[in-house]
């Protein structure tokens, strides 16, 4: 699939993905906040529900031919930047009470803050292009290529999902109780 | 029940069922087997040791030198500009589109298993040295012109010689062991003449 031939398949996926975010009410800076203090767990269940059916969508898809798995892009691990950039992230999350997806959804449903943090999140986008060659270096170090938690662990795949599954479930149940406490 | 339950439920069946559930990658077709081993006959799966000289010494843009043997080995000897990306690495390496991409072992044999892996992972233009380090030191480093060559040979070996300086080498004229030659240059004709003619003397393939 060429280049021009994607673009409207992303624009699609973006859009559902933008739609999904909204209609989950993360639109909201003071829900998306809520989640740092542990009272409002919407962001978690979003989210992890997210990545359990991608994750139960792939593996079967894969299973039964109807996709080439290792033709699906992994991301590639560079262990200590990503981890210093995930810090920064989550500061930003928190005081900003927007992500980069949900800024979008925020700024398109015509909130002030969406618009703001979209501005702050392209000015820095643009200050870390700018600070490459002075960050570059650590930017790139620790590299672990596309590292997934099957080659972490050595566990079969399958065992993998079935586990992830597990986790989210028990997670999935304990925010549950914790919110009707609340 | 509510739907929430009913997804979670869908979830542990799915999730409970994908350990007994095998691999989820597809395994190799028939027609993927067939083209690489096709490219295999053809020869489209290695390239000389000489060819690679002189990709490194043309800066051929894109180019990977890649060196399968272990980081200990890579630290005692590797070729020039060459990235160490051992085999039980090797599923993990990125390679961009217009990459081309040489291999080489000590041997051949691992780097034309890793030839074989990375053309599975769908990786394009991967090319192996057939002999490996020891066909790196005879082609480049040490290339031997026989001292009864006729001049069409002689000629064919400038370039040969040239690309052996380039990198450090001593190119001999005579028996192996002899003392070293200095050619002079002079027409040089195409590498690929040059590496028909290191062919000739080639200990096997």
């Amino acid at each position: 699939m060429s280049f021009t031939q994607s673009l409207p398949v992303a624009f699609a996926i973006g859009a559902a993905f933008g739609c999904t975010l909204e209609r989950a009410g993360l639109g909201d800076a003071k829900k998306l906040a809520g989640q740092f203090y542990l009272q409002d767990f919407t962001v978690l269940k979003v989210m992890f529900s997210a990545i359990v059916t991608a994750m139960l969508g792939a593996f079967w898809l894969g299973r039964l031919g109807l996709i080439d798995l290792a033709a699906i892009y992994v991301p590639e691990t560079f262990l200590a930047p990503q981890i210093a950039g995930g810090l920064i992230f989550g500061v930003g999350f928190v005081l900003a009470g927007l992500c980069p997806g949900t800024s979008c959804v925020a700024a398109a449903s015509g909130r002030g803050d969406g618009l703001a943090t979209v501005g702050g999140l392209l000015v820095g986008v643009l200050l870390t292009g700018l600070a490459m060659p002075l960050i570059g270096g650590f930017y790139a170090s620790t590299a672990r290529g596309p590292f997934t938690l099957p080659q972490l662990t050595g566990a079969p795949y399958g065992v993998v999902v079935a586990a992830i599954v597990l986790i989210a479930l028990a997670v999935f149940a304990g925010v549950e109780r914790l919110e009707r406490r609340a | 029940m509510s739907l929430t339950r009913n997804l979670g439920l869908a979830a542990l069946i799915l999730g409970a069922a994908s350990p007994f559930a095998g691999s989820p990658f597809a395994a190799p077709s028939a027609d993927q087997v067939d083209r690489l081993s096709k490219e295999i006959i053809q020869g489209d799966d290695h390239v000389s040791a000489l060819q690679l000289a002189a990709w490194i010494r043309a800066r051929r843009p894109g180019l990977r030198v890649i060196d399968v043997r272990s980081p200990q080995e890579f630290a005692d000897f590797s070729l020039p500009g060459a990235k160490n990306i051992p085999l039980d690495r090797l599923s993990r390496a990125r390679f961009a589109q217009g990459d081309t991409v040489v291999l080489y072992s000590e041997g051949g044999a691992h780097a034309g298993q890793a030839w074989m892996l990375l053309r599975m992972m769908g990786v394009a233009n991967v090319y192996f040295i057939a002999g490996g380090l020891a066909d790196w030191r005879d082609e480049v480093i040490a290339p031997n012109l026989p001292a009864d060559a006729s001049p069409q040979i002689v000629r064919a070996f400038e370039p040969v010689a040239e690309l052996s300086a380039y990198f450090g080498g001593t190119p001999q004229v005579g028996p192996a062991g002899s003392p070293p030659t200095r050619m002079t240059p002079s027409h040089a004709p195409a590498i690929g003449a040059a590496a028909d003619l290191v062919a000739l003397r080639r200990r096997g393939c």
